[in-house]
């Protein structure tokens, strides 16, 4: 039942890919801007500007241009059915293997940011819940308000000047590593693992290091919404029959606060999940302070420079992820709500 | 456990500050780091990656020291001097020039540089294989012969250096000019005709790719220059190690990294920690806030960078001269210098740089608001009545990602123009809008632009380059500005081998184009760096990329 459900669900999924895909060509494609002038340069003459919309492809008929990025023309260029999401406009680079190196920066950010906040936001929310009105529920209240009231960014300068620039405890905001430090050889793309696969613990504890101060800021933000999802779902779940039921019948306060969070995760879960999607883009501002190259700066850059393929890739990457998130939380939910079956 | 957690914090520490720069070695923050190498690539057009093309190649000529300013060399424009051609003579008969080449230099690849390296090069250009014919149409600007618009046809032949360019002997080339044309040597000094290592470049070419621009979009690009490429992370880092062969002395700095730092606030922070040996990109708030810094340096140079004012003449009711007259008399010049640039930038006189050779004076631009709302009652619009109809031509556009920098200044000019009656407002828009408005629809009709710098070093060639009609060869003429006389003068100047003349004939088509305000220019802005104290030895050159080789380090 489960694989049917699976199978039933990957099948949609590929369908709304491929809309996405067809959307997102034309849409990019209306947008009032040249990707040919960006390239030459504006002192160039005429017959350069041609020539470079030769060289992109832009003079042939946009039918054909559409064929060609989904893989119908394999003689002129390889496509998404050959498995290639194009050549960037502004590198030259396939755009394929530059999201392997990107993704991994921002995939290793979030999740761990995710991580964090998620094992600060159930116990501080739960003490919110479990003692409304108090001074801890007050606390909790100010804390979720402060860290989801402020822009990231604007957290993640803050915390470098003060951690970096007055106290000195976080490293410069310069990457992943320190720039002298030669990186270890790409694996994974992941800067924590390549290390350890490397065997260079040195340059784990650097990355380690370096990553502090951008987890932290996201944790920091992320965790406001998450506690007040925690804490609003725990006060409804304690006022329920059958919590009320348990605290009639006398069993331990810690038995029926676990019952409570169980029945609060759900909804949790659900934002989490959302959040996730949504960080796979939304972490640019923080990368961007922390000089991380992740997928984030990597839209940015391609939507500014009009990178046409680059932002195919870019937005086709990151919607299968978040299908995949997607697909993910349904069955979390089926695990943690016994209501649920497929 | 407060001990477990000591030693990690020590250990960490420790970590940080072996991540700082090492003797010789220097650590640079720039916006960005090269997209790629290739100047007849995608990334050619950007800044950074010009940084990294002059970096690993030479040109063949180069332009003389002149004088000092403020701690930075300065070009000596009127001076060409050798760089991989040692000297050279022109036939004035045949327009032939020969370049004897320089013997002895090798690059980082081994490779002994001799004729077949700038026969190569220039055979790549005629390609016109790349993504962006960057070389050729430098080519194309001095008028070598064969490089005209035939070779994007089919025909293979048209794509043949053939007796345009002849190798002699293998230090010696000559190049045939089609008509006299006084821009050879300058282009000669531009990025986009660098000189590449054959061997290497031939060596990493395909069949699918027989000119290597994968190779230099990704990989790297061999030539002669000071440095040699150590690891490159496309938007992470570029590290360059000291060639120590290099034909014009080894390299003061043994290793140079160049960090991308997106923030400039963060680049300023750390450069002021003392983890970053030289920061660019900074805004000049940014600059003038570090400006007394014990330790650190912040040098500029009036080189090449402005800002003007963009009234189309093909939208109402910038065709009315007077109008035209009242909006330049309408602007606070010291007041954008001072809120805008805080002293660093000087009033623009005239329409082409002020350090490029040709260049002439413009009178007339000066802040008047009486002599203002006088031009705009003779232009039909007393105290601006009658403007209100033309209130989209009135939004003054401007790049939004330069917010930081031009948003104060627009607001000045905003205000100014309000003062006098003009109803204008402002419109950010993003950078490729800007972009694809003024060089391909051309129909911006009120903008405010800080950011063309002729790559040609010539006052003829900014005339060219954005006065002359797009039909007689103009190539980003953004106002639309027509001028039959100056398009027939420009045409004479263009091919007139006596320099004294044809400057004379450059000065009044400066003066016609003043007159007619063109262009407002507003300001010439200096080209800033900040860096600390023991880097010395900066030079300007006129793409604003800095040369490394050039640079000083001290203990």
């Amino acid at each position: 039942m489960l694989i049917r459900y699976i199978t039933r669900r990957t099948l949609i999924g590929f369908i709304q890919l491929f809309c996405l895909v067809i959307a997102v060509f034309f849409l990019i494609r209306l947008l009032p801007a040249d990707p040919v002038s960006r390239l030459v340069g504006l002192n160039s003459s005429a017959d350069a500007y041609e020539q470079a919309a030769r060289q992109l492809g832009l003079d042939r008929p946009l039918l054909q241009q559409l064929g060609i990025y989904v893989g119908l023309f394999p003689d002129i260029e390889a496509g998404l059915f050959q498995g290639s999401l194009g050549v960037s406009w502004v590198t030259g680079s396939p755009v394929g293997s530059e999201i392997a190196v990107f993704l991994p920066v921002t995939l290793q950010l979030i999740t761990i940011a995710f991580i964090l906040a998620f094992f600060v936001s159930i116990p501080v929310g739960m003490l919110g819940a479990l003692n409304p009105g108090k001074a801890a529920d007050k606390g909790v209240f100010v804390y979720s308000l402060f860290a989801g009231s402020q822009p990231e960014f604007w957290w993640g300068l803050l915390f470098v000047y003060v951690f970096y620039f007055q106290l000195g405890w976080a490293p410069a905001p310069l990457g992943q590593l320190s720039p002298m430090t030669l990186p270890p050889e790409s694996v994974t793309g992941f800067m924590l693992i390549d290390t350890l696969i490397a065997g260079e613990v040195g340059k784990f504890f650097e990355a380690s290091h370096h990553l502090m101060m951008p987890v932290i800021t996201l944790a920091f933000i992320l965790s406001g919404p998450i506690i007040k999802m925690v804490r609003q779902n725990m006060l409804r779940a304690l006022q329920s029959d059958f919590i009320l039921y348990a605290n009639l019948i006398g069993l331990p306060r810690k038995r029926v606060a676990r019952y409570a969070l169980r029945a609060a995760m759900g909804p949790s879960m659900t934002l989490i999940g959302i959040l996730y999607g949504f960080m796979l883009s939304g972490a640019v501002l923080v990368e961007s302070v922390f000089s991380l190259g992740g997928i984030g700066q990597y839209a940015i850059r391609s939507v500014l420079a009009f990178d046409y393929p680059a932002i195919q890739g870019v937005v086709l990457v990151i919607t299968a992820i978040s299908l995949i998130v997607y697909l993910l939380l349904d069955l979390i939910h089926a695990a943690i709500d016994p209501r649920i079956a497929y | 456990m407060k001990t477990m957690i000591s030693t990690v914090a020590a250990a960490l520490c420790t970590l940080t500050v072996a991540g700082t720069a090492t003797a010789q070695g220097i650590l640079i923050l720039a916006e960005d780091v090269p997209a790629g190498l290739n100047y007849d690539g995608p990334a050619a057009a950007i800044p950074s990656s010009q940084q990294g093309m002059v970096t690993l190649l030479e040109p063949l000529v180069g332009y003389a020291d002149g004088e000092t300013v403020d701690g930075v060399i300065l070009p000596d424009f009127s001076t060409f001097e050798g760089r991989l051609a040692e000297n050279w003579d022109f036939d004035e008969e045949s327009l032939t020039w020969t370049f004897n080449l320089r013997e002895g230099v090798s690059g980082c690849g081994g490779a002994t540089f001799d004729a077949d390296d700038v026969m190569y090069t220039f055979q790549r250009a005629k390609s016109v294989s790349g993504a962006a014919p960057i070389g050729w149409f430098l080519s194309n600007v001095a008028s070598i012969h064969g490089f005209g618009p035939e070779v994007f046809g089919d025909d293979p032949a048209a794509k043949e250096l053939g007796d345009s360019i002849v190798k002699i002997d293998d230090y010696t080339v000559q190049i045939r000019q089609a008509e006299p044309n006084a821009l050879l040597l300058p282009v000669l000094t531009i990025f986009g005709l660098l000189i590449f290592d054959k061997e290497i470049m031939e060596a990493n070419a395909t069949e699918a790719d027989p000119w290597s621009h994968d190779y230099v979009n990704n990989t790297g690009a061999p030539g002669f220059g000071g440095y040699c490429l150590e690891s490159w992370a496309k938007s992470e880092q570029i590290t360059y190690s000291a060639f120590p062969d290099y034909y014009r002395g080894a390299p003061d700095a043994t290793r140079v990294s160049v960090r991308r730092v997106p923030q400039s606030s963060n680049r300023l922070v750390v450069l002021r920690s003392g983890q970053a040996d030289i920061v660019t990109g900074l805004t000049p708030r940014e600059f003038n806030s570090i400006a007394d810094v014990d330790g650190l340096t912040v040098a500029g140079v009036t080189g090449n960078e402005n800002l003007f004012i963009h009234m189309n003449f093909d939208v109402e009711p910038f065709d009315n001269i007077k109008l035209r007259e009242a909006i330049a008399h309408a602007i606070p010049f010291e007041q954008i210098i001072a809120t805008g640039y805080f002293g660093e930038a000087t009033q623009w006189q005239g329409l082409v740089p002020s350090t490029y050779p040709g260049f002439t004076p413009a009178t007339g631009f000066s802040y008047d608001p009486d002599m203002a709302r006088t031009l705009l009652a003779e232009a039909g619009y007393a105290d601006g009545a009658g403007l209100e109809a033309f209130a989209d031509a009135f939004a003054l556009s401007y790049v939004s990602e330069k917010e930081s920098t031009l948003g104060p200044i627009v607001n000045v000019i905003q205000t100014a123009l309000r003062d006098v009656g003009i109803p204008a407002t402002l419109d950010p828009i993003p950078q490729t809008q800007y972009g694809d408005r003024q060089l391909v629809k051309r129909d911006l009709p009120f903008a405010v632009n800080d950011q063309e710098k002729p790559i040609g070093v010539d006052a003829g060639y900014a005339i060219q380059l954005f006065f002359v009609s797009p039909e007689n060869g103009g190539l980003n003429n953004m106002v639309n500005y027509r001028n039959a006389e100056l398009d027939a003068m420009w045409a004479e100047a263009r091919i007139d081998p006596d320099s004294a003349s044809r400057d004379a004939t450059l000065a009044t088509i400066q003066d016609m184009l003043a007159a007619d305000v063109a262009w407002l220019p507003i300001v010439e802005y200096r080209t800033q760096w900040a860096f600390s104290n023991d880097v010395s030895g900066l030079k300007w050159y006129p793409d604003n990329s800095i040369r490394y080789s050039d640079l000083k380090i001290s203990e």
